[in-house]
């Protein structure tokens, strides 16, 4: 198994399984869809509230794909081949949350400019809602999968691994929500997406670490 | 430097006659600073000028915040050390001291909304400060969860060192985001570098009563680390020891 290999392999595994992609975009747009229902259908909320609500969504549905990242893996036994490979597990932990990001992200993209206006978010603001998505969600993958490594052996993780990575997220949804208000009120947004790549760059040097050594614990 | 002490810290046995020692002491001295500090704050401090009585509540909220604070960042050194130096008694420093932790956010919330209420007429407001120790009750409770659940020692004493660590690095970043989200809560009380800005007869009491709610902290987890230590070493032979000399 070479590197190339194996990122080749993880992202026709999930290109071959379309269904778990397709549930976390449509879990994306209907989360999306309860706020009008449940709170305003008004423009005058929906438009101030389209980044909060939209992120909130994008947090919870990457963190939904995010959870069973491991989990195959570690059923059919690839995780202890992982250990034997040679390779270093960081590595590896980062291509597959690579993959996964690619083939998560890019619909999630696609589907971001259409849900922006159903929730009346001014076109001009779409592309910062997109950069925000590109910088932040990086960050929420990484974080996401020292949860999902973490709670790879147990049964029913999901839950716990919804305790424990969540407030991790909270940081991520500030400064992305904060950038697109800021915009809103046509202030400088730079800032705060500066500070969305920096937390995504401190997730990439210290998750794929953390999320190795759980896996090494989960494993053995 | 000397690192006997350091390096005996990862023998159970020798924890434990240390905590059998030092864990009384702690608890009893903290009880009595505590109480002391309490009962000077409520009853004999002068008042505030301007909040009256209610800020009175400060020598129960500050010392608790602050304690929340303090044991998690013990807890994501611990956690540094269980990864790095695989010392047993660390993972057992964080199961012992998460739930000390969550009450103490637990009691710094508590006492915040009731005095939120009078001085700034509402039970809660989403400002910076509250929302991070709700933040950091949530990470407790998260730890709690994690170690509770997994059945595996070894895997819950990975895992709660591993999100110990990424809670710790986290605490700053949420700390500082929400921050800027939000502020209406006053500066810190007590800041170390700089003199504090009320009376003495005012911030000796919070002296006291936030050493002593340390000190009884500090006791109640050496009994908490010492209970987990012979469960973890049940079978070895200074356990059995101990028992039979005890006569339980």
């Amino acid at each position: 198994m070479t590197l190339s290999s194996f990122f080749k392999a993880e992202l026709l595994t999930l290109f071959r399984r379309k269904q778990s992609i397709f549930n976390a975009l449509i879990f994306f747009v209907m989360v999306v869809t309860l706020f009008p229902l449940g709170v305003d259908p008004s423009p005058d909320f929906l438009a101030p509230a389209a980044g909060g609500i939209i992120w909130c969504a994008i947090a919870l549905a990457i963190l939904m794909s995010v959870e069973s990242l491991f989990k195959e893996d570690y059923n059919d036994g690839s995780l202890e081949q992982w250990l034997v490979s040679g390779h270093s597990v960081s590595v590896l932990v980062l291509l597959k949350v690579f993959a996964q990001w690619l083939m998560v992200v890019i619909p999630l993209v696609l589907a971001l400019p259409f849900l922006s206006k159903m929730l009346f978010l001014a076109s001009e603001l779409i592309p910062v809602m997109l950069v925000s998505v590109l910088v932040g969600s990086p960050a929420l993958f990484l974080i996401g999968a020292i949860g999902a490594a973490l709670t790879v052996s147990l049964r029913g993780g999901a839950v716990l691994m919804l305790l424990l990575i969540l407030p991790l997220y909270i940081p991520v949804i500030i400064f992305a929500t904060g950038a697109v208000r800021a915009a809103q009120l046509e202030m400088p947004f730079t800032g705060q997406l500066a500070i969305l790549g920096a937390i995504s760059l401190l997730a990439l040097a210290i998750s794929p670490l953390m999320a190795a050594i759980s896996i090494k614990a989960s494993v053995s | 430097m000397n690192w006997t002490w350091f390096h005996k810290l990862g023998s159970p046995k020798w924890f434990f006659q240390w905590a059998d020692r030092w864990g009384k002491v702690c608890f009893w001295f903290g009880t009595v600073l505590l109480i002391v500090g309490v009962i000077w704050g409520l009853g004999f401090a002068p008042q505030d000028y301007q909040q009256g009585n209610s800020f009175r509540i400060i020598y129960i909220h500050v010392p608790a915040a602050v304690l929340a604070q303090s044991c998690y960042l013990a807890m994501g050194i611990a956690g540094f050390v269980a990864l790095v130096w695989q010392m047993k008694l660390a993972p057992v420093f964080i199961k012992a001291v998460a739930p000390v932790g969550a009450v103490m956010a637990f009691i710094s919330l508590v006492s915040g909304a009731i005095w939120g209420k009078p001085t700034w007429g509402t039970w809660w407001v989403w400002d910076a400060r509250l929302t991070s120790v709700l933040v950091l009750f949530l990470l407790y409770m998260g730890v709690i969860a994690i170690q509770n659940t997994l059945d595996d020692l070894q895997l819950a004493d990975k895992a709660v060192a591993v999100i110990s660590i990424v809670g710790v690095i986290n605490l700053p970043i949420i700390k500082y985001s929400v921050e800027w989200w939000n502020t209406l809560h006053q500066p810190a009380t007590f800041k170390l570098t700089e003199k504090p800005a009320m009376p003495v007869e005012m911030w000796l009491p919070l002296l006291f009563s936030a050493l002593g709610l340390y000190l009884f902290a500090a006791g109640v987890s050496m009994w908490r680390m010492q209970n987990e230590v012979l469960v973890r070493e049940r079978r070895a032979n200074w356990v059995k020891e101990e028992v039979m000399k005890r006569g339980v």
